[in-house]
């Protein structure tokens, strides 16, 4: 129910009994959901403050909450955070073009399917965080190892997703193409383009997802900023709150990421024929 | 005028789908093709449209080879196939491309206003009803006036009653423009109530076993015993050609005149 239509009910004189039950019921649902995280997080608040544990190691809500905003007012989360995103920007754009690019060609051509897909296949296999050591001693211990790292995280979603999403284009729409005669280029910037876009969004935000991952194994080996750093400085000096601040500066902001890129992409999706789209018109 | 000269086609795989079609079709003309199912018409409809190239033998437009897909030659499928991603009108203007945004939204109008579309123009392909987003894909094929149209069963998705309205529809467009009609069915009804020629082709290997000229006056009657007569005739071709493989392959079809016939 939206908000609009529940201050339509708050101003009829006498909402019936169903109506109420209705919205309440409508509402109970992601309360549900709430009920768990929020009750425990007000137990632990009302145990350290009535001095039944420090809260030293686990630190209470309202510690995390005042260790974020000091953190915010001085600035230092706000710096922290802009050069975690660079870094992870930075990764996503060129892990996002080599595995767009290098997705495409192996999803039109069999025959650079067969030359290059077996090994990358092998490379996926490793897990990325073994690259870090050969990483350092190739690029050194500053930004390029980072960025390097977080590419390959994004690059292998997005290939193999481009690759799907370009091998099952439908050959009976590909075949439109042709009869109206479109050169290649037109073929791709016409069919194939808008046709995967669907799946591509997908890839996206699934490389997205393994960047904002990669992205604290980068600033794990040695960083002197960053939101991984915050992660680590935290655990050195033992600042349990400082840790936690961390974590949820990364949730907000990697779903926020992840926001832009559904928000940005719906008006170009807005012709999926959708199980669970509304109805009509858009 | 449109010549398929001794054309065959032999895929990959070893069939055999085609064996030494030949025969022209005249400006303006509506020339049906039906047969069995497996006796290459599709085949042949795509040899036609340069979509596939055939293995021996030619196809002249106007005394030029088709060995590609040809500006004069368009082509409706058996499904609409319309791009999803386009509205209605989008998809007619699929083929404008080339012309001036002012000249493609005039063209793309005034073909949806013929299929009697226009109020459509705006909408999803997905919001269309089977009937609709054939008439749109033909709308799309017809828009860049080519000489020869090609239809690849094109009503045989739909329900009997709006085939019979898009038979009437593809008609009345047809006298609008005069483009060559090639069309491919496997509904007796549909190739006597549209073409001037029907042409009947048997199976392993496609061949053209006869041809049978209609020159009722259009439109047609469904009722009269012209058409009738026509379509025992077609009938009667059908069966002979099916007889002659029967006993090697295939379950035997019995075909009774007067019904109309699916494969």
């Amino acid at each position: 129910m939206s908000v609009l239509q529940m201050s339509v009910l708050d101003e009829l004189p006498e909402p019936s009994l169903q109506q109420r039950k209705h919205w309440l019921l409508r509402w109970s649902r992601p309360a549900l959901g709430l009920l768990l995280p929020l009750g425990l997080a007000l137990g632990w608040e009302i145990s350290v403050r009535a001095g039944l544990f420090s809260g030293r190691l686990v630190p209470p809500p309202s510690v995390i909450y005042a260790t974020f905003v000091e953190l915010a007012r001085t600035g230092e989360l706000q710096s922290h955070a802009l050069t975690t995103l660079a870094r992870v920007a930075a990764g996503f754009a060129i892990g996002v073009c080599v595995g767009t690019l290098l997705g495409a060609i192996t999803g039109y051509s069999a025959l650079v399917r067969r030359i290059i897909d077996p090994s990358l296949q092998a490379l996926r296999a490793i897990p990325s965080i073994a690259w870090v050591p050969l990483f350092i001693l190739w690029l050194g211990i500053f930004e390029a190892s980072k960025v390097t790292l977080i590419a390959v995280g994004v690059f292998f979603p997005v290939y193999l997703g481009v690759m799907g999403a370009v091998m099952s284009v439908d050959r009976k729409i590909v075949e439109v193409g042709r009869a109206f005669r479109l050169t290649g280029v037109q073929m791709v910037r016409r069919i194939l383009l808008p046709a995967v876009l669907p799946s591509y969004i997908i890839a996206l935000r699934s490389g997205l997802g393994l960047g904002w991952m990669f992205v604290v194994a980068a600033e794990f080996m040695g960083a002197s900023e960053g939101l991984g750093f915050l992660l680590v400085d935290g655990q050195q000096l033992g600042k349990p709150a400082q840790i936690v601040a961390a974590i949820v500066a990364f949730a907000v902001i990697g779903k926020i990421t992840d926001w832009i890129i559904v928000g940005a992409s719906a008006p170009f999706l807005r012709w999926e024929d959708r199980f669970n789209a509304p109805a009509g018109k858009d | 005028m449109l010549v398929l000269d001794r054309v065959g086609k032999t895929y990959a795989n070893g069939v055999h789908a085609l064996d030494g079609v030949s025969f022209s079709v005249a400006p303006g003309e509506i020339v049906a093709v039906v047969g069995g199912s497996g006796c290459g018409k599709s085949t042949l409809l795509r040899a036609i449209s340069g979509l596939d190239t055939p293995s021996q033998g030619r196809v002249l437009l106007d005394g030029q080879p088709v060995t590609t897909p040809h500006e004069k030659i368009g082509i409706v499928f058996q499904e609409p196939r319309l791009l999803p991603w386009l509205s209605v009108a989008q998809n007619v203007g699929f083929g404008l491309e080339d012309r001036s945004k002012a000249e493609r939204n005039s063209l793309v109008a005034a073909a949806l206003s013929r299929v009697g579309l226009l109020d459509k123009a705006d909408v999803w392909p997905r919001e269309l009803s089977g009937g609709q987003a054939q008439r749109v894909a033909i709308a799309r094929a017809l828009v860049p006036r080519p000489e020869v149209l090609l239809l690849d069963e094109p009503f045989s998705a739909l329900d009997a009653f709006t085939r019979v309205n898009l038979q009437d529809h593809l008609l009345d467009l047809w006298t609008y423009f005069k483009p060559t009609l090639v069309l491919v069915t496997h509904d007796v009804d549909e190739a006597v109530v549209l073409a001037d020629r029907i042409m009947v082709m048997c199976p392993r290997p496609g061949r053209i076993f006869d041809e049978i000229e209609s020159s009722l006056s259009r439109p047609r009657d469904r009722q009269s015993a012209a058409f009738d007569h026509i379509k025992r005739r077609v009938l009667v071709a059908l069966d002979r050609s099916l007889d002659r493989t029967s006993a090697s392959s295939g379950p035997e079809v019995k075909v009774s005149a007067g019904q109309a016939l699916w494969w």
